[in-house]
């Protein structure tokens, strides 16, 4: 993979010092309306996040649980509320922002001439990764995407491009991670796979922010629920499953 | 998680890699995408020359003159034109709010899809990604200014010297900037919708004008606009390039606003959100598509910022219940492409204004030339088919509809000829009918035109049912970005078309006259474009006889 940076290597870089206080909040949303414009297309929405936690948004089709996660992370501007992570309003133009927010949306543009290793060496190396090559060999291995490195992204079945999207949020350090819908188009031993692991970094720490359908996914991984439909509802992640997969999604 | 991290890549590096990493697999060249081309660009040279010779021949059997076709003028004599200065001032401020339009849409800080997605999330100053790109597209505005000033200002300056056609295109330059400057100002404070809905309003409003006023010169005798009441236009921002080639030079203080607002926008490079910049990009990659089909109502769609401008409220029935099964299912088809049409009103107003182009540039003093006609007259009944051709093409996007109806696909596809058949037969009325009531052509040639117009449709067909760039075929690296072998070809199913069946009007409009072959020729045409705008291509596994490569299994009848 000596050629994957063209020469970027060569200059020899400092470590920087680790990031060692780990703040209560990651994320807090207050009486957050989210939608277009002026346009709510949903209720309002208070929650917050903390590190070592996992919370689930779930509800049916159209309800907005995408549009509340775009808010939170700065891709779309509130209707009204407010949106903190680390108790900063959220502005994903601020450097701290980017290097502790990791976001996965189903965004299906890759540069055509690229590999999936050199994809994932853009986002290793632009957040300053050492051993970048040790890390995205690593990581595709556990997406399976191993034998397909050097396959550029417009080869790859459509599941396979969601892996690769996926393995972009783990070859970078990260203090919250946001996950719209994971589990799409993944087949069940990844589906399995990937709620394992992140219910294990949640362990270790990550706040994760995640919308799913997967009941499944949700028990293993979520520490907490929110249910976004006519109205909002906390939830246990065992009541969030059953609400998702049952007809009457109002459970108290 | 925690990982081990070093001193990060900076922006420049990461870009730097980006664009090596991709060069490193070009798999071939603009030459590929020529010699892909050429049988068509023969194909096309072949016809005009036989065009040509056909015009000399017409002209001379005629006896309409011995000048020269090309410099041959096709407006009646006595006809009250637009002054040229109303047309410069109406062309100049009609392509500066194009030109604003455009920048408002695509974003003068623009990036790629695949770059908001990769880039944008990385803990590096985002100046690095963006500045380089928003200089380079200085360059554009500016070429812009050029082609457009320096004809405009040789045609209107009363004593056109070097400096000041040079000080003109300065001014030019300024304008382009200040525009720029300007939609890069809106997109980095997230402002200005008012001025993108008034920018679509002059572009499509300011053509009319121009046709409005030689109507109304040619009815009012003396009364007519004259020169000097029109004066005032060259005192529009938009004009003040004109002036300076006149020799005024205050109108100059426009190239140092525009170095300001652009100076303003350099420094706040930065304050411009993940949200708008993923915003340009789509809408970019949106237009770029748009541009690669020819398609006019998709191009407007896509500059208009891809909002839907139709009314949901129209509902047409689209169940019936007499008749046959055959008439119902005709009737649904039909009446879904009624439905549409009414929905996307703008739609239907472009392909109006597309009818009156060709008159407002014989409307112009000194550009009522015959072959300058046909070549706008071409490309407007192009865009106007695209424009009437969008249920259609959708159709072919979706087909899950025309697959259920109980139709033959032959029939279904000559019902989704009915509506395109004859929306261009009544643009054609209109267009000839509006040239003809400037004192360009004849009645025989609006018949003409008439005759052309289910061609038209045919040929509108043929650009809806074309089938899609193969982008599992190599790519060819371009400066848009990477284009399959095999795009080239695909444009240009549909155009090559429009002119197959314009050939006969368009050669008459040229040679000033309409002898009686062309009428037999003109139905000939529009039949052979009936037909192949119509025609269904059989998959490939049925013309083979089965599916991969085994012989036909016997269908009981």
């Amino acid at each position: 993979m000596a050629s994957l940076y063209f020469g970027l290597m060569s200059n020899p870089k400092k470590p920087s010092p680790k990031s060692s206080e780990r703040r209560k909040d990651v994320v807090r949303a207050e009486k957050l309306q989210a939608g277009y414009g002026t346009k709510a297309v949903c209720g309002v929405v208070s929650f917050s996040l903390h590190a070592g936690q996992a919370l689930a948004l779930v509800g049916p089709n159209g309800a907005g649980k995408s549009t509340v996660v775009k808010t939170v992370v700065g891709q779309l501007e509130a209707v009204s509320g407010t949106a903190l992570i680390n108790g900063d309003e959220v502005d994903d133009r601020t450097l701290d922002f980017r290097r502790e927010v990791a976001v996965v949306f189903d965004d299906d543009a890759f540069f055509p001439a690229l590999t999936v290793e050199e994809h994932l060496a853009i986002v290793s190396a632009g957040h300053g990764v050492h051993d970048v090559e040790e890390v995205i060999a690593s990581e595709l291995d556990f997406f399976g995407l191993g034998q397909l490195a050097k396959s550029r992204p417009y080869n790859l079945s459509s599941g396979q491009r969601r892996r690769m999207l996926l393995a972009s949020a783990f070859v970078r350090p990260r203090s919250l991670l946001v996950l719209d819908e994971p589990e799409q188009r993944l087949d069940t031993g990844m589906r399995h796979r990937l709620a394992e692991r992140l219910r294990a970094e949640v362990d270790a720490g990550l706040a994760l922010l995640v919308v799913t359908h997967d009941p499944d996914f949700l028990s293993t991984v979520a520490t907490k629920a929110l249910f976004i439909a006519d109205s909002i509802h906390s939830m246990t992640p065992a009541q969030a499953a059953v609400a998702i997969s049952s007809e009457n999604p109002h459970v108290d | 998680m925690t990982m081990e991290t070093s001193d990060r890549f900076n922006a420049r590096e990461i870009r730097q890699y980006t664009f090596r990493a991709g060069l490193s697999r070009t798999e071939g060249g603009v030459m590929e995408l020529v010699s892909e081309a050429y049988t068509f660009v023969l194909g096309g040279l072949t016809l005009l020359t036989m065009a040509g010779a056909i015009i000399v021949g017409l002209r001379n059997s005629l006896g309409v003159g011995h000048e020269s076709a090309l410099a041959a003028t096709v407006v009646a004599p006595g006809f009250h034109s637009v002054t040229l200065l109303q047309a410069s001032a109406t062309v100049m401020i009609t392509l500066a709010a194009a030109l604003l339009a455009v920048e408002m849409t695509v974003g003068p800080i623009t990036m790629t899809l695949p770059q908001t997605a990769w880039w944008l999330g990385l803990p590096v100053r985002r100046r690095g990604f963006i500045q380089p790109g928003f200089l380079k597209s200085l360059i554009w505005p500016a070429a812009a200014a050029v082609v457009v000033v320096i004809p405009v200002a040789l045609g209107m300056a009363s004593a056109p010297t070097p400096g000041r056609i040079a000080l003109a295109v300065l001014c030019g330059i300024g304008l382009g900037w200040l525009l720029y400057g300007l939609a890069a100002w809106c997109q980095i404070t997230n402002t200005g919708g008012w001025l993108k809905v008034l920018t679509g309003v002059v572009t499509l409003v300011a053509p009319l004008t121009l046709v409005g006023t030689a109507l109304y010169n040619n009815t009012a005798g003396t009364g007519a606009i004259t020169g000097a009441q029109t004066a005032w236009l060259e005192y529009l921002p938009t004009s003040w390039p004109l002036l300076v080639a006149n020799g005024a030079l205050w109108p100059l203080v426009m190239v140092l606003f525009a170095l300001l607002l652009l100076a303003g926008v350099y420094w706040n490079l930065e304050r411009i959100t993940t949200a708008k910049l993923k915003e340009g990009a789509a809408a970019g990659a949106y237009v770029a598509g748009s541009l690669m089909s020819m398609d006019a109502s998709e191009l407007s769609r896509s500059l208009g910022g891809g909002r839907s401008s139709g009314n949901a409220k129209i509902r047409l029935p689209l169940v019936f219940h007499g008749g046959t099964v055959f008439s119902r299912s005709v009737k649904t088809l039909l009446s879904t492409h009624a439905t549409m049409a009414l929905r996307s009103p703008l739609s239907l107003l472009r392909v109006l204004v597309l009818a009156a182009i060709p008159a407002s540039l014989a409307a112009v003093q000194y550009l009522g030339n015959a072959v300058l006609i046909a070549v706008v007259l071409y490309f407007c009944a192009h865009f106007a088919a695209t424009s009437l051709g969008a249920t259609a093409r959708f159709a072919n996007g979706n087909p899950a509809v025309d697959m259920l109806m109980p139709l033959p696909a032959k029939i279904v596809r000559r019902v989704h000829y009915v509506w395109p058949a004859v929306g261009m037969t009544v643009w054609a009325a209109m267009c000839f009918g509006l040239l003809l009531a400037l004192g360009v052509g004849s009645p025989a040639l609006l018949v003409l035109a008439i005759l052309a117009g289910p061609g038209l449709g045919g040929a509108t067909l043929r650009a809806a049912f074309r089938p899609a760039p193969d982008w599992n075929m190599p790519a060819v690296a371009t400066a848009s970005g990477p284009i399959p072998t095999g795009a080239v070809r695909a444009f240009l199913v549909g155009p090559d078309l429009t002119l197959i069946s314009l050939l006969p009007v368009l050669i008459c409009l040229i040679s000033g006259g309409v002898p009686p072959i062309a009428f037999p020729a003109q139905l000939g045409l529009t039949l052979i474009a009936y037909a192949w705008g119509t025609h269904v291509r059989k998959p490939k596994s049925a013309k083979s006889g089965g599916l991969f490569g085994m012989p036909p299994v016997p269908v009981q009848k």
